[in-house]
């Protein structure tokens, strides 16, 4: 395997944008990690896409084709990847081993998404052979209600309270106003928090991330190339992609077995540590974690799950300020979805670039001090997750 | 005067001896339960795919609840105008965890409170048919 670095990374802000397309706000994205890179759109040998559902793509989730189309046709090879909200990252995971085994020098990885509004709907196919179709008939607990469960589910096993949930957002929004391409940039105060409309007990508004609409793009190659075009590349030190196990307990369906241990996002925390195995990192020695918190809950479950600090322990580190970005252990010092909101299959490529930017120093407000080593990590519908590890 | 009672999914759950249970299967080899049932059995340690019919319930443990305070998207059905409905993950004593709503007008749900299965109307249609799903009785 072959050495591979990050050296461009480009976004185009998120929000909502009614009067452009998802392959415009590609675009800008691409653009921006092409100047970044200091290269051009003639030195891409294969673009990695994440395929959207929603917007664009001809229908079929050709995304990156649509992205070629539009910068030039010049004959490369596209893999458009669909993994649900995971696709960004397993396009990077994609194009990471494209570049690693040799097939090719330089890849562009890109993830844009229009959201139609409100809630995610399901397939809209009324098949009683399908799970998702049977949980929203018979019983009707969209998305928010999943999180809401995980989240009550803590309270009563490691007493987390709403207060603390609360918090979460709250500090949040206090890194998140610093971030150009963020969507909510304001503080909130606690109070403001909690006086939110609930949207599933014990959840709130402003503990939920919306959708939004964004595009994000980075552009790697080999260490051979890196050389050629900067004197400061971030390397990928580990990507890595799984998928749930069958025992691991997250009502997810209609139903399952009742698991011999605690339930947990199973195909998160393989993903997890097989980058940092292949990174050769412990999660102690992580400078920062961008991680997909769709709920405040993730902030303080995530890192426990996978050995950033002890379970139970990520309440008190929030309460003391240490995962902000000049604590010891940094989450989210993007803002995170929830100053974001979730542009669904951009997300993991937006992870990369903040984590780019956060280890060449370039981060601002925001940045953590010193940061070498990060961490992103996504997942997504049918049980896919996916972990980045990034070094200086 | 209420109407009929129709199943929101026909074959899913029954009540018709005054006990309510869900209708599934079970792994002949492993054991593994399915709710829906499932014809084979997708338990990656076992080698063996034969699955045979089981019912499961009525009596659970409570994992987690929530509140959903906003009307839910289609295909979910309710009646209008919306009054929130308390959901619950249940462990069932027959060792399947499942999803489902708590019985409108019981008493609210705790983790680690012990429930039982029961059959009630989701909605009640204009003509007076209640469609009805499995839900959750605080015992």
């Amino acid at each position: 395997m072959r050495d591979v670095a990050v050296v461009g990374v480009g976004m185009h802000p998120w929000g909502k944008f009614a009067d452009k397309s998802v392959t415009e706000l590609c675009r800008d994205a691409v653009v921006a990690a092409l100047a970044d890179a200091g290269i051009g759109w003639r030195d891409v040998e294969a673009v990695a896409a994440a395929s959207s559902r929603f917007s664009g793509g001809k229908g079929w989730g050709l995304n990156g084709n649509d992205v070629v189309e539009d910068l030039g046709s010049t004959g490369v090879p596209v893999y458009n990847m669909s993994a649900g909200c995971a696709a960004g990252a397993n396009a990077f995971n994609v194009g990471y081993s494209l570049v690693a085994g040799g097939m090719h020098d330089v890849v562009m990885v890109v993830g844009g998404e229009k959201m139609p509004k409100g809630f995610i709907q399901t397939s809209g196919v009324e098949d009683v052979n399908d799970p998702e179709y049977l949980r929203q008939r018979c019983v009707g607990m969209p998305g928010p209600s999943f999180w809401a469960l995980l989240a009550r589910h803590r309270m009563a096993e490691l007493g987390t309270t709403e207060e603390t949930y609360a918090q979460v957002a709250v500090k949040a929004h206090r890194i998140g106003k610093h971030n150009e391409y963020a969507r909510f940039r304001q503080e909130f105060t606690l109070e403001q928090v909690l006086e939110s409309a609930m949207v599933s007990d014990p959840l709130r508004l402003y503990e939920i991330c919306p959708v939004s609409d964004g595009a994000a793009a980075a552009v790697i190659c080999s260490a051979e190339a890196a050389r050629r075009l900067t004197s400061d590349p971030v390397w990928v030190a580990g990507s890595a992609v799984a998928t749930a196990r069958f025992d691991d307990g997250l009502p997810r369906g209609l139903a399952g077995i009742v698991p011999d241990g605690p339930a947990h996002h199973s195909e998160a925390a393989a993903a997890v540590a097989k980058a940092l195995d292949q990174a050769g990192v412990e999660p102690t020695d992580l400078d920062l974690t961008e991680l997909q918190d769709n709920t405040v809950y993730y902030e303080l479950a995530f890192p426990e799950e996978w050995g950033l600090c002890k379970p139970g322990e990520a309440d008190q580190l929030l309460h003391a300020g240490e995962t902000m970005p000049t604590g010891r252990m940094p989450i989210n010092p993007s803002g995170g979805f929830i100053c974001f909101g979730e542009a669904t299959t951009a997300q993991g490529v937006f992870q990369i670039c903040e984590l780019t930017w956060q280890l060449r120093g370039q981060a601002g407000e925001r940045q953590v001090p010193g940061a070498r080593v990060g961490l992103a990590q996504s997942l997504g519908l049918g049980g896919n997750g996916a972990a980045v590890v990034l070094k200086k | 005067m209420s109407g009929p009672r129709v199943p929101a999914v026909e074959g899913l759950f029954t009540d018709d001896d005054g006990v309510a249970r869900l209708l599934g299967s079970r792994c002949a080899t492993c054991g593994t339960p399915y709710f829906p049932a499932s014809s084979l059995c997708h338990h990656p340690d076992c080698d063996d795919s034969a699955t045979e019919d089981a019912s499961f319930g009525p009596s659970g443990t409570v994992w987690s609840y929530s509140v959903q305070n906003y009307p839910p998207p289609a295909p979910a059905i309710y009646d209008e105008p919306y009054e929130p409905y308390a959901l619950a993950v249940v462990d069932l004593d027959d060792g399947l965890r499942v999803v489902g709503r708590m019985e409108p007008g019981g008493s609210a749900p705790e983790v680690g409170g012990r429930v039982e299965v029961v059959v009630g109307p989701i909605r009640t249609d204009d003509d007076g048919t209640e469609r009805t799903s499995w839900m959750f009785r605080t015992v």
